[in-house]
């Protein structure tokens, strides 16, 4: 059995730490800049997590939540897909607790003709269609408000974050950070009188940090 | 087929159709009735009913090497094997096992028919290019056959009678030429035919064994004696007349029962049970192009109902290994209320399933899977939590913040055009209320979370005379104690006078 040895021995060299597969390996420029410089040199890859799940913590909305998104999400509508893609990426709006405004929209440079917004009626829903839309493959960002998110949840949309190749976001009351999350990237945001606080909670292949007025 | 009385007695001239040439590749399976009884089992033998008396049909390995013969009677074979398991032949199951068989063949040809209760025939004149040529098929093929089990007798001769009488007789023949089938007959003895015996009886009588002998008889004579049927059969073994056969189709839905021997309450065990029957779901839609987007797995027990697990998925798939995987998470939480005896695996309403093509790993960005448009998933959505719940937005040139803007309707085929780019200078927010919310004052000032401090503004926003909504509002820009960033708005309303009241419009998210 020639070939078997063969094979044996090539898998025998490929387990050498010392070798690097350039397939294994994720490239450094893969996270999608945020556009806050300051947030970008923390995360790992410079950026937000391509085709995973982040999931943003707030106390109130007004702080900035979506203001944070902006940058990323406006490069992501104008982005030129070339030929592989027939069509450019979308952003869908799971359940947003207010009606996302166009005209600010507009202003942040995000393209009209690719929103979506999903106005599901129970939490279930709300997890079926972030699914749907993620795993799709059309849409290149999801933001969700599900009023809760399980664990199995959380794994859920970041497997079909991973199978549609889409960013997932969801944002979630503060008192979800001692659950535990299937996450790429947790990030706390919060305000008071002396201005917002970004914390970094959990981070896939980074560490966690905290910054000071980012937004 | 009625033949003519002018034409039994010439030999017809070979088909027409034969231009378009074909090559018949026959399964023969002799062990069926005991291999239909599960893998493996070396201790078993098969019983029939034979003019009301049991027979042993035939007999596994042990049993064999252990001298029980077919013909014999069970308590002759249970006292020469004492452990010997008896099994009552199924001809219903034989036919089960068949077609899973089929199933299983249809990835080496589109043609497959079920040519008797042991016969399986492929038409593979236009496989051979995809299989890398004959030998290398009947490799395949027989492999499969060897790690499912079965043992089969194969030959491949242009004409499927051909075909199926030489794997009777154990030829491992490969003739491909039709004019060599003649040759390759003249030998075989009759019994490989399924002739009647009574027939066979009487052709032995008068000295005829092989085929040879047969077709060298008067065929008038033949056909008179022994039915025209006979002669045709011949005929058309060798090619002289066509022999159409019909296409076996398995069914368009899956669905596959694994029964135990023994009640199982190991759940690793019944999840590798359920993944064996994925595995068989995916070559049952992998040779029809299909995919599915539901899966009913129900699992029998003895006494206690019988518990179903539904499976759905967000697009369609076959690979086992994807459904696994959701079988996994849903199985964890799945409440079995007796031991399992039996699962089966039913498979759901099919559609096309197109493949893409692999890339290479050159590219510095890796290109992004597309499933379907988003007008499909905007159908999908819509038809699971409602039309009206599914839509987009576009900006409208109106100076009212309310009127700014306006649902889109994504379903309308000329929604994509109708954008409207409006220019603007102040700030907005992202978040707009649907309804302005009034809020509390202290001595005509603003309260939300306490007392506001104010940004910016005010912003004097009015009328609207042309369509009876006008309004008279002083715009602000603000921030609540706890820090989040607000846009409130106080109403001029000239008639009410006085104190005016403050509102909160939208919230700078």
């Amino acid at each position: 059995m020639p070939r078997n040895s063969d094979t044996s021995s090539l898998e025998k060299l490929l387990e050498n730490p010392r070798v690097w597969r350039a397939r294994s390996q994720p490239g450094p420029a893969q996270g999608l800049s945020s556009g806050y410089a300051q947030l970008d040199r923390l995360l790992p890859g410079g950026g937000w997590p391509r085709q995973a799940l982040t999931e943003i913590l707030i106390e109130q909305y007004g702080i900035g939540e979506l203001q944070l998104l902006m940058p990323a999400l406006a490069s992501l509508c104008a982005e030129d897909r070339g030929a592989e893609s027939v069509e450019p990426g979308w952003i869908a709006w799971v359940a947003p607790p207010f009606q996302p405004y166009p005209p600010a929209l507009q202003k942040c440079g995000i393209n009209l003709a690719r929103m979506l917004i999903v106005r599901p009626r129970n939490d279930s829903e709300v997890l079926w269609s972030a699914e749907q839309a993620l795993s799709s493959g059309t849409c290149a960002a999801v933001l969700l408000w599900p009023q809760g998110l399980d664990d199995q949840g959380s794994r859920r949309l970041q497997l079909a974050a991973e199978k549609g190749g889409s960013w997932a976001i969801a944002f979630r009351p503060l008192s979800a950070r001692h659950e535990p999350s299937a996450a790429a990237l947790r990030l706390e945001l919060s305000a008071s009188h002396r201005g917002k606080r970004l914390a970094i909670l959990k981070s896939r292949g980074g560490r966690p940090a905290v910054l000071h007025n980012v937004v | 087929m009625p033949l003519a009385e002018a034409e039994r007695g010439r030999v017809p001239a070979p088909a027409a159709a034969a231009k378009a040439e074909r090559l018949w590749f026959c399964v023969y399976l002799p062990n069926l009735p005991l291999e239909a009884c599960g893998p493996g089992d070396k201790d078993l033998a098969v019983i029939e009913e034979q003019q009301g008396v049991h027979r042993v049909l035939l007999a596994g390995d042990h049993a064999s090497a252990a001298g029980v013969l077919p013909g014999q009677s069970p308590n002759a074979a249970l006292a020469l094997l004492p452990t010997l398991k008896l099994e009552e032949r199924s001809v219903i199951r034989e036919q089960q096992v068949l077609e899973l068989l089929a199933t299983w063949l249809e990835q080496f040809s589109s043609f497959i028919c079920i040519a008797g209760p042991d016969v399986l025939l492929l038409e593979i004149a236009g496989s051979l290019r995809l299989f890398g040529g004959l030998q290398s098929l009947r490799r395949q093929i027989a492999a499969g056959l060897e790690a499912q089990g079965f043992e089969a007798a194969l030959a491949i001769a242009p004409t499927p009678l051909a075909a199926t009488w030489l794997a009777r007789g154990r030829r491992r023949a490969c003739i491909r030429e039709p004019a060599n089938v003649m040759t390759a007959l003249r030998n075989l003895p009759l019994s490989c035919l399924d002739w009647p015996p009574t027939v066979l009886e009487s052709l032995a009588g008068m000295g005829i064994t092989d085929i040879g002998d047969c077709l060298r008889l008067p065929r008038e004579g033949f056909a008179r004696r022994f039915g025209v049927q006979r002669l045709l059969q011949l005929d058309r073994a060798l090619g002289r007349l066509p022999d159409p056969r019909n296409s076996w189709r398995a069914p368009e839905r899956f669905c596959a029962d694994f029964e135990m021997t023994e009640e199982q309450s190991d759940r690793e065990l019944l999840l590798a049970i359920c993944h064996e029957l994925l595995q068989a779901h995916e070559q049952f839609l992998l040779a029809r192009q299909l995919g599915t987007q539901r899966l009913l797995f129900t699992f029998f027990h003895l006494k206690a109902k019988a518990t179903s697990l539904p499976l759905g998925g967000a697009r369609a798939d076959r690979a086992a290994d994807h459904w696994y995987e959701l079988l996994r998470l849903r199985f964890e939480k799945l409440v079995l209320p007796e031991p399992v005896i039996a699962i089966r695996l039913r498979g759901g309403t099919t559609q096309a399933l197109h493949g893409a093509s692999g890339r290479l790993a050159f590219h510095g960005r890796a290109p992004r899977e597309h499933y379907y448009s988003m007008s499909q998933l905007a159908e999908r959505l819509a038809a699971r939590i409602g039309n009206e719940s599914v839509h987009g937005v576009n900006a409208v040139a109106d100076h009212r913040p309310q009127y700014a803007w306006s649902t889109r309707d994504l379903f309308a085929a000329r929604a994509a055009d109708a954008l409207t780019r409006v220019r603007q200078g102040a700030e907005r927010p992202l978040w707009l209320l649907r309804e302005p919310e009034l809020l509390s004052t202290d001595n005509g000032h603003p309260l939300h979370q306490g007392k506001l401090r104010f940004v910016s503004g005010p912003e004097r926003l009015e009328t609207g005379w042309w369509d009876e909504h006008g309004i008279a509002r002083d715009y602000y820009t603000a921030v609540s104690p706890r820090g989040a960033g607000l846009w409130v708005f106080r109403n001029r309303d000239r008639q009410r006078g006085g104190a005016s009241a403050w509102y909160l419009h939208g919230i700078f998210g």
